[in-house]
């Protein structure tokens, strides 16, 4: 997860009553915030297209803009050291990026910690600008058909509230956005745009030429079609993919047909956000419509949050079959039982302290009966998919340290897996024969699987799609690797040295419902100038004594021994004879594969059979 | 009467009778034939009866150096000024080596310490004989008595000489070091520990009233034992203080202790083992769980998907349905849902199990009447890059409790009683976010070495959307901790690659205890 940090002092002076540093960690643990810890951060401004960066003190300065790609090695004039701020560092959380800024933290901290809890409440000035969208964004050829617009208006920037707001919106394509695939943000100077009609439309990619954000607009060559914008543009690079498969682009445009931005990818240069700027016209475009609704609910309430003068404005977006107002900061409405409530955490709680509590974490409530309420979930909250996520905001406010610890009165008789029995008597079988356990890991290859065995490569084994490494391409079939390697590792080490691992191996199996099924086996290895067939087959055969079964030798052909030291493993026991693995004498090839440069023996058998 | 004495000390005190002084122990055993470490052992057992003292002394020993056997035979200055002496005038330098035998490089060295001990010079190209060579020619110098001495020792079996031996010898110790300063490999100097041995007042009365020998012997044999003869015999006493060789028992593996712990804590809480297999559908390892498909967590950049076997069987069309409906709109559990479509074809794609949740949710699938209790330990699989913190593989507990009577401080309670079971003594709660509980935990144990809280597991009551599709409306609590962290905790160890690639020596040092 992302760690942003939250400047302090910004935070701080949204309080009434601001706690103390520490206190303030402690506040955030009982939200449930992972806390990093405060940290000084210098903050750097790219000349050109006014991207703020922020870098730890451990960090090197940005050397090319991240933004707008300006190379600072070549241009160090265009990068700019803005100072330094204290922040308080924590994961950003995916259910709760309206609290991942000082506007909305302090909206939660103010309820949280107020003596008299207040719902958050936003004046919205009803729509003078009106968004067309064209049936073309919701077709074969390009699909992104939903947007949500919103007009802020007198917002007095500063680079403190840039920085914020720019880090707000990657917050929200990171947790709501799905890194922009669900949803996207644009931000612009209303002032640059003529109304009141901005146009959503699909454009062809040799379409339309305009300057991307972070080109100069005065250079010749600097207007781009969205093709060249994919193929040439830092940004345009790094996201084509949400458009693989477009025949026709998403595109905004104002009234005099100046391009806003070309969704999800870049703004346009001539539209974007200064030092300036006085109004904002802001843009969420996506796949889901509940989603670009939330996404622009957290923004503008955030920045209302940010700057108390700044004024909320709506905006109507003409589908083109019905039409919607966007922001819609109605609440969602929840009914909640506050007896089951209670329950569920396990403390007492009568429905005025469940009341109590909701308030506490910014939701409005109205008494229905007795034991119900309806709460007023806040328009910005994205996490409440039942009244279930209710209870946990509840237990929340009530403090985890608060609840009394109990255990479950009701009285159950446990029991273990004869599996695990049947390793527990093998593990007491083999330490007490002096051998020591290992435990390696279960993904192999085929060069390590098969090949330095010198056994043929099989096809029963589980094949990974995306593996990591080379190294781990496949499920082990067999312990035997993980033994030698265990030798290989160990090859300074006092001999003679005994191993073994218990373990599964997991084989393809077309009847198991997942088709594979895996076997509980041992395997045993010793190494030294007396591990010979004798010794190995002197520990096997004290194993099966132990787990109630006799051991015979039956000639073998398995390549990894020496030919005429190898010998399947015949487990018997009265009347019954079953093979349930190999024992032998390395052979000395599989000795060099593993730089192994003393005599070796080994046993894998099923343990399965034997239980 | 006189007192009966094993045969050694009776040996040891009459040789030391005889002395005033102190006698060094190797001195003393060399006297009496018998192995020094015999003798030391009798001496610190006469030494505790009061008998004699036993004194240690630093003292430097000296031996002769690999570059120092060729210097025995002769010293190459010396070979060099007989030659001068031979001749009786200046000779050319590049005529030395074949007067001398030297070779031309040892000729090159000499030039050094002729001209240190100011035995010859150099002159356009010829060595002069000096007075000062003129005189050692009739004399030894003291480097070279060293030197000898050493070599003669060493040459009688006794390669290491004290430096007292070599005083004693007439040699000066301190002329010949200031001699041989910069011949390196000459001589070897080591300070030694000597023990030196002499009878106190006690010992001499003792000795003087007379003392017998007894017959001592090494090793109780099963012929003593037979015939009685143990009775006139001494067993030689050791010295208890010396170690032993290190031995170690065959063990199983640290990380599997803790598995062992853990699942015994566990049957004490009257929990139930169950399994589930590695390669495992998305179907069990997300769907089940209310994870939305286009969960970050399920993609390709976190979790193992299997290229063979290519899909999974799912289960019944009405659990299928359930499922579907619930990540849908909610189904009839009261949520809204993730309002997407669910794509069957994606719920069959097998992975590689990423959490041992899959465990736990396919036992409530199969019987979610309460009240259960049931637990797995066991591997699970994240697409992870290597590093000392993360492998592609770790291991998990993960335990359900369906229970009519379970709440949030029934789940915070097992969690205590867990960890406390475990070790830990201080630890805490955290709300914590996870998809498929509601409420959820983080469970914090604090670490005295790092000073801080060390988050340890995640867990929560499961949400309605998991368990009804089940038709389990009864509250499950859910846990999933992971155990190389407890273990990493609990053997101290740094790099979590030490427990998948095991050092034997590390294997044998860390004990069972812990």
């Amino acid at each position: 997860m992302p760690v942003v940090g939250i400047p302090v002092q910004m935070l701080l002076d949204r309080l009434d009553a601001p706690p103390g540093r520490h206190e303030l960690v402690e506040h955030l643990y009982h939200l449930g915030c992972d806390v990093e810890g405060y940290a000084t951060v210098r903050r750097f401004r790219c000349r050109r297209c006014d991207n703020l960066v922020e870098i730890t003190e451990t960090e090197e300065p940005p050397v090319v803009c991240d933004r707008c790609g300006t190379d600072f090695r070549q241009t160090p004039d265009q990068i700019e050291s803005l100072g330094t701020t204290d922040v308080v560092r924590m994961e950003l959380l995916a259910v709760r990026p309206d609290m991942f800024e000082p506007g909305g933290l302090a909206r939660v901290l103010r309820n949280y910690l107020g003596d008299a809890p207040e719902p958050p409440r936003y004046d919205l000035a009803p729509p003078a600008w009106h968004v067309t969208v064209d049936s073309s964004v919701d077709s074969a050829a390009c699909r992104r058909p939903f947007i949500a617009c919103a007009i802020v208006r007198d917002i007095h920037l500063d680079e403190d509230r840039i920085k914020v707001i720019m880090k707000l919106q990657e917050n929200l394509h990171w947790a709501l956005g799905r890194d922009r695939k669900h949803a996207s943000i644009g931000v612009y100077d209303l002032d640059t745009l003529a109304g009141p009609e901005v146009t959503y439309r699909a454009v062809g990619p040799d379409e339309l030429r305009f300057v991307p954000l972070g080109f100069d607009p005065s250079s010749p060559g600097s207007a781009l079609t969205p093709r060249e914008i994919l193929e040439q543009h830092p940004k345009g690079m790094a996201y084509s993919r949400l458009l693989r498969g477009f025949e026709r682009y998403p595109l905004l445009a104002d009234t005099a047909g100046q391009v806003l931005s070309n969704p999800p990818i870049i703004n346009s240069e001539e539209t974007r956000v200064r030092g300036s700027t006085r109004h904002f016209f802001i843009d969420v475009t996506g796949t889901g419509e509940r989603i670009v609704n939330k996404a622009l609910n957290i923004l503008v309430t955030s920045v209302a949050e940010l700057d108390p003068e700044a004024r909320l404005e709506q905006v109507e977006i003409r589908y083109p079959d019905r039409i919607a107002v966007t922001p819609d900061l109605s609440p969602q409405e929840v009914v909640l039982d506050t007896t089951s409530t209670a329950r569920r955490i396990g403390v007492d709680l009568d429905r005025e302290a469940v009341s109590r509590l909701l308030r506490r974490m910014g939701h409005d409530v109205r008494p229905m009966d007795a034991s119900h309420l309806r709460v007023l979930v806040p328009a910005f909250r994205n996490d409440i998919m039942h009244p279930v996520d209710l209870v946990e905001d509840v237990a929340i406010a009530y403090g985890y340290d608060n609840i009394e610890p109990a255990l479950v009165p009701t009285l159950t008789v446990g029991a273990p897996l004869a599996a695990e029995e049947a390793a527990e008597t093998t593990r007491r079988a083999m330490t007490g024969l002096g051998f020591l356990e290992v435990i390696t890991l279960i993904l192999s290859n085929e060069q390590a699987n098969y090949d330095a065995l010198r056994r043929p490569r099989g096809d029963d084994h589980v094949r990974i799609e995306n593996p990591i490494s080379v190294d781990q391409t496949l499920v082990r079939t067999t312990l035997l690797p993980g033994i030698l390697d265990t030798m290989a590792i160990n090859a300074n080490h006092p001999l003679p040295q005994s191993v073994f691992e218990v373990g599964n191996v997991t084989l393809l199996d077309p009847e198991a419902e997942t088709g594979a099924v895996e076997h509980r086996r041992v395997a045993a290895g010793i190494i030294g100038p007396r591990a010979d067939y004798a010794a190995i087959r002197s520990a096997c055969q004290a194993l099966l004594r132990e787990m109630g079964w006799a051991l015979e030798g039956d000639p073998g052909d398995d390549p990894v021994f020496v030919p005429g030291r190898g010998a399947r493993v015949l487990a018997t026991r009265g009347a019954e004879r079953i093979t349930v693995g190999v024992m032998g004498e390395l052979h000395p090839e599989v000795l060099e594969n593993h730089k192994l440069v003393h005599p070796a023996a080994v046993f894998e058998i099923d343990l399965e059979p034997l239980w | 009467m006189t007192i009966a004495l094993p045969e050694l000390d009776v040996m040891v005190l009459g040789a030391l009778a005889t002395r005033d002084g102190p006698v060094s122990i190797r001195e003393l055993a060399d006297e009496l034939g018998v192995d020094q470490s015999k003798v030391s052992a009798t001496c610190f057992v006469r030494s505790g009866a009061g008998q004699v003292t036993v004194e240690e002394r630093t003292e430097i020993e000296l031996r002769l150096g690999p570059r120092g056997r060729a210097l025995a035979a002769r010293f190459p200055e010396r070979a060099i000024i007989e030659a001068l002496e031979a001749r009786g005038e200046p000779v050319p330098i590049a005529e030395l080596a074949r007067m001398t035998s030297l070779d031309k490089k040892e000729v090159g060295q000499s030039l050094r310490w002729l001209q240190k001990k100011g035995w010859a010079k150099k002159d356009r190209g010829t060595l002069v004989l000096l007075e000062a060579g003129k005189a050692a020619l009739k004399a030894t110098g003291e480097d070279e008595r060293l030197v000898a001495f050493l070599a003669q020792r060493h040459g009688e079996g006794i390669p290491g000489v004290m430096g007292a031996e070599v005083l004693a010898a007439g040699i000066d110790l301190v002329a010949a070091k200031a001699l041989l300063e910069g011949r390196t490999g000459v001589i070897d100097e080591r300070v030694r520990k000597r023990r030196f041995v002499s009878l106190t007042d006690a010992g001499r009365a003792l000795w003087e009233s007379g003392v017998s020998a007894r017959k001592q012997v090494n090793q109780l044999t099963s012929e003593l034992l037979v015939n009685g003869g143990w009775r006139d015999v001494d067993l030689r006493p050791y010295d208890v203080r010396l170690e032993a060789e290190p031995s170690y028992p065959g063990k199983s593996h640290p990380l599997v202790r803790v598995f062992q712990k853990t699942r015994r804590v566990f049957f004490e809480l009257g929990f139930s083992e169950i399994v589930s297999p590695y390669v495992e559908s998305s179907f069990w390892d997300f769907d089940a769980l209310f994870q939305p498909q286009d969960h970050p967590a399920r993609e390709m950049q976190d979790t193992f998907y299997i290229g063979r076997p290519g899909r999974c069987r799912l289960p019944g069309a009405g659990v299928v349905d359930a499922v579907r409906a619930t990540h849908e709109n909610g189904g009839d559990t009261g949520s809204v849902g993730w309002r997407y479509a669910w794509d069957r074809d994606l719920a069959a794609r097998p992975v590689l199990r990423t959490h041992t949740t899959a465990t736990t949710i396919r036992a409530l699938a199969e019987d979610p009447r309460p009240p259960r209790k049931v637990f797995c330990v066991g591997p699970v699989f994240r697409r992870e890059t290597v590093d000392y913190k993360h492998l592609p593989m770790f291991h998990q507990v993960d335990g359900i409790i369906i229970d009519e009577q379970a709440s949030f401080a029934t789940l915070l309670g097992t969690l205590r009683a867990f960890y406390t079971k475990m070790g830990f003594s201080r630890f805490q709660f955290r709300p914590g976010f996870f998809p498929y509980t509601e409420p959820s935990v983080e469970v914090f144990v604090w670490s005295e070495k790092k000073q801080d809280w060390v988050e340890m597991g995640g867990s929560g009551m499961f949400r309605p959307e998991v368990t009804e599709p089940f038709g389990c409306k009864t509250p499950v609590l859910a846990w999933g901790l992971g155990l190389e962290r407890l273990a990493m905790f609990l053997y101290d160890l740094t790099s979590i690659g030490e427990l998948y690639r095991a050092r034997l020596s590390w294997l044998k040092e860390t004990p069972l205890c812990r």
